[in-house]
């Protein structure tokens, strides 16, 4: 861990490409610190791996138990329903492995004072804040997911490379959706401090995303898609994992992504000038 | 840098005020505070305006809620002012550039950037990479801090089982790692023992004759101030009240000594009395202020003349200085206790 920093150690300008490769290496920095810590508690970590497992096969029966009858859900066949809750499976270890463990604390940082440091780093606030910690205990679920998604992709005729590919890029921006959402929610604890019931009205909005969201009356589809970006989340990359690319969605699923980002940025910033930090 | 100010810090006109809400005790008072909010604003820092020199070591002194933490906070950036300018290296702090901040550093005696359940080499390790600190120039750092600080055999412990004194000590390790220039201390030596506190000091006085850093220090502890700083600026009700040479502060406020007596068995208040002025009793332990000359002679003839167990002399708190200096209200007998107590007001 940080041998290598002598190159880094150029303080002037930078290009894109050096910048980005600072800001991965921190977040590889970042992330063998928070394995490390949880390391060092070898019960802990024992149950957590158990408990990842059990965990992971609870996902595994229920998506066979969803998927068991062999049924068509809203439109999608077996196969490509069954792609989409692997898909929301995956998705729900990326939010668990990486989301979770940063935004949870973000709250309770403002709350405690010991944002105070976090703010005073001469890096980019934001990233160090989001990416601070991970979990590495959702392991079991993302395989379990990627298995799922690739056993009924196999199966699927309509599947291509680039459809893949695609996928690929939607599932970052769906990612990168719920990322902005769920950030710019906490965020709001600069002004309301204490706001973790924010998590849980995050985690029963995007249950929601288990099901295409074709399923849902047409009032609720709406509201999914232009209000609460749900269908970005699973339901769309999931089209395009199937090969059917709508040029239109995936347009505006890029654009949605791209400009929450820019809209938490924008919230963040304002935040952290209404920091009032905690009594010393 | 090529515009170089005259002075390392300059505020001039600083202000902070906070909106908070204040809510009557218990569940009735909560659920009306929920409903119908009542808001206040409070004037934490009114107007101060000071410079510090390149090198300048600074004691900040005044009571609990008086505006040292919130300066220092702006100081450093990470509260925006209400009102005023600061200027700190050439920087205007809220913006926090990134140059900025790895010139400056704020040490928190009650909080802790440590990561709790690793040992302390590796948060410095994170510290490292987000300060760009280069391999050689890292280890050498580390070189000095271990000598002085005497940090050997607590780096590879787990930081929350280390001693408050051995945390603080890699606590300031961490915060100077990337060898700032300008030093924000607020209340570093808070809660550890003596001698860790002179251990404390004596890093602070050899990092800054090092790199000529200066420092801004807030304590409780009027025996960290003048140790460090020939320079002292009294804060009280977010305003300047004082701000000059520690010299002249001592001797107007170090006048007086505090002996604190325990008792083997009860003595009648006029006796005690007769030695100096009573600033109270708590069973068998006795406060008493003294003319700081006679100290030594009185400390004698109360150990000579009295049943006593135990005796300390020390500083008056610098409240209770303060108080008697600026504001003429001498804490009343049976607040003494609860003077020392921190009752910080949105600071």
């Amino acid at each position: 861990m940080g041998r290598s920093s002598t190159q880094t150690a150029t303080r002037g300008k930078r290009g894109p490409f050096g910048f980005i490769l600072r800001y991965l290496r921190l977040a590889g920095i970042f992330a063998a610190a928070s394995v490390s810590a949880q390391l060092e508690y070898r019960t802990n970590f024992a149950l957590g791996v158990l408990g990842a497992l059990l965990e992971a096969t609870g996902a595994l029966f229920g998506l066979l138990i969803l998927l068991g009858d062999g049924q068509s859900l809203g439109g999608w066949s077996y196969y490509e329903a069954a792609v989409l809750l692997g898909l929301f499976t995956f998705i729900q270890g990326m939010i668990g492995g990486l989301l979770r463990p940063n935004l949870n604390k973000m709250a309770e940082a403002v709350r405690s004072g010991t944002m105070d440091f976090t703010l005073l780093k001469p890096i980019d606030t934001q990233f160090l804040v989001s990416a601070r910690n991970v979990n590495i205990f959702v392991l079991p679920n993302l395989l379990t997911g990627l298995g799922v998604m690739g056993w009924a992709l196999a199966q699927l005729p309509g599947v291509t490379i680039l459809s893949i590919l695609g996928g690929i890029v939607l599932v970052g921006a769906a990612l990168t959706i719920v990322y902005a959402v769920w950030f710019m929610l906490t965020t709001t604890a600069f002004w309301f401090v204490k706001v973790e019931n924010i998590t849980e009205l995050f985690n029963g909005l995007f249950r929601a995303g288990q099901f295409p969201v074709t399923v849902f009356p047409s009032w609720a589809r709406f509201l999914f898609t232009f209000v609460l970006p749900i269908a970005f989340i699973t339901t769309v990359p999931a089209e395009v994992l199937l090969g059917r690319i709508r040029p239109a969605s995936v347009v505006s699923a890029l654009v949605v992504a791209v400009g929450l980002v820019v809209v938490s940025r924008w919230l963040w910033l304002r935040a952290i000038g209404s920091y009032t930090s905690a009594s010393s | 840098m090529k515009h170089l100010p005259a002075h390392t810090i300059q505020v001039a006109g600083l202000q902070k005020h906070y909106v908070v809400h204040e809510k009557e005790p218990g569940l009735a008072g909560s659920l009306r505070a929920f409903f119908h909010r009542k808001t206040k604003l409070v004037q934490a820092v009114a107007g101060v305006t000071f410079t510090i020199d390149p090198g300048e070591m600074v004691g900040f002194l005044g009571p609990n809620g008086a505006g040292k933490t919130t300066t220092l906070k702006m100081l450093a950036g990470l509260l925006h002012p209400s009102g005023g300018s600061v200027d700190v290296a050439g920087f205007t702090p809220k913006e926090r550039r990134a140059a900025f901040l790895k010139l400056i550093t704020l040490v928190m005696g009650q909080k802790q950037q440590l990561l709790w359940d690793l040992p302390a080499l590796d948060s410095f390790r994170v510290n490292q990479a987000i300060y760009e600190i280069p391999d050689d120039e890292y280890q050498a750092t580390m070189r000095e801090f271990n000598t002085i600080l005497e940090l050997e055999g607590i780096l590879k412990k787990q930081v929350r089982k280390l001693s408050l004194g051995e945390r603080m000590k890699c606590e300031l390790a961490a915060a100077l790692l990337h060898r700032p220039k300008v030093l924000f201390l607020d209340e570093p030596t808070i809660g550890l023992d003596v001698n860790m506190q002179v251990r404390i000091r004596e890093f602070v006085a050899e990092y800054n004759r090092r790199f000529q850093a200066s420092v801004i220090l807030t304590s409780h502890y009027m025996a960290d101030v003048t140790a460090l700083c020939k320079r002292i600026i009294v804060i009280d009700k977010g305003q300047i009240v004082f701000d000059g040479d520690l010299g002249e502060l001592t001797e107007r406020a170090g006048a007086r000594k505090v002996i604190s007596v325990e008792l083997a068995r009860l003595v009648t208040l006029e006796r005690l009395a007769s030695y100096g002025q009573v600033q109270s009793v708590e069973g068998l332990r006795a406060r008493l202020e003294v003319p700081r000359q006679t100290t030594s002679s009185t400390a004698a003839r109360l150990l000579a003349e009295l049943p006593i167990a135990d005796v300390t002399i020390e500083d008056p708190p610098i409240e209770e200085v303060i108080g008697q200096m600026f504001g003429g209200h001498r804490p009343a007998t049976a607040d003494m206790v609860r003077a020392q107590e921190p009752q910080e007001v949105g600071s």
